[in-house]
């Protein structure tokens, strides 16, 4: 889980022209690379796609989709495209499968309560010398909390993690964007077209002339 | 450079060396949106880790405004134009 691979630089990104079916094989793919492929957006929007449905389908009674809920959707999403590859992507999925608190304090994952700040002892692994500062220990930490589940990790992991977690969230933001485009495309022509008719003029007037 | 292990409580188990942290560090510099060609490892870990932060941290913000007017569109749309809104999208890429 926590090792680096070798080949890590061999080939800058080439966003959506990579496609790589097989993922799961052990040398991982630098995140640049994993999640820019087209594979993984057209995966991630589907499943995003499925979770705004569900939390659709299961607010109608009540009242309209919260916007936290559409961000727990797209977290929870996301997370499950990582197919829980990624520390940060297995600390969403627990935390919103089971019963949170309970379940967290004991794996001490994203809960806050046990938010010390100032502790005495920093949280020491086998860490060489650029990272004996004092200010990028600061970093570091800061950095654990914002990526979820990696509070207590080390430094090489984090940093992996946080690699990988920043990957995703560009895609995320890419998808839910283009998401929101296409909606909002939907919204403002809704009341003149129908589904039929608003794939036609559009196929046409791009082919057509 | 010597990289002091005095305070290693949990050992050499993984190893890391010092080599391989300015690695991680640099693949994160080079994910920053800050035109990373410019930066020749001469930036200090310090300063990636803090752009990573406030990176992540405005990705964050931006999920969230997306949340909130994803929300809002499927609030005001029905269902049958949200569906076929999602299938172009989804067909479009």
């Amino acid at each position: 889980m926590a090792s680096v691979p070798s080949s890590s630089s061999s080939s800058p990104s080439q966003p959506k022209t990579r496609k790589k079916p097989g993922q799961n094989s052990s040398p991982a793919p630098p995140p640049q690379t994993k999640w820019r492929t087209g594979t993984q957006e057209r995966l991630y929007s589907r499943r995003l796609v499925d979770a705004l449905r569900a939390t659709r389908d299961r607010t109608q009674v009540q009242e309209s989709v919260g916007s936290r809920a559409v961000k727990e959707a797209a977290d929870s999403a996301l997370a499950l495209t990582a197919r829980g590859q990624s520390r940060w992507s297995r600390a969403i999925l627990f935390g919103r499968n089971s019963c949170r608190r309970k379940l967290l304090v004991k794996a001490g994952g994203k809960i806050r309560r046990h938010r010390r700040k100032q502790h005495g002892v920093p949280p020491v692994a086998a860490e060489p010398g650029v990272l004996k500062e004092q200010k990028v220990k600061e970093r570091l930490r800061k950095l654990g909390r914002l990526v979820p589940g990696c509070r207590k990790l080390p430094a090489a992991t984090l940093l992996e993690e946080a690699a990988d977690y920043v990957a995703a969230l560009e895609l995320q933001v890419r998808t839910m964007r283009a998401l929101a485009d296409a909606l909002s495309a939907a919204t403002v022509s809704a009341p003149e077209e129908e589904e039929t008719a608003a794939v036609d003029p559009m196929a046409i007037a791009e082919q057509g002339s | 450079m010597s990289s002091r292990r005095s305070h290693s409580r949990h050992s050499n188990a993984s190893r890391i060396t010092e080599e391989e942290i300015n690695e991680l560090v640099s693949k994160l510099q080079m994910m920053l949106p800050d035109a990373p060609i410019r930066r020749n490892s001469r930036v200090s870990a310090r300063k990636v880790l803090q752009e990573t932060c406030s990176y992540i941290r405005s990705l964050h913000q931006e999920v969230d405004d997306l949340s909130e007017k994803l929300s809002e569109l499927l609030a005001s749309t029905d269902t049958d134009s949200a569906e076929a809104a999602i299938l172009r999208s989804l067909l479009m890429q």
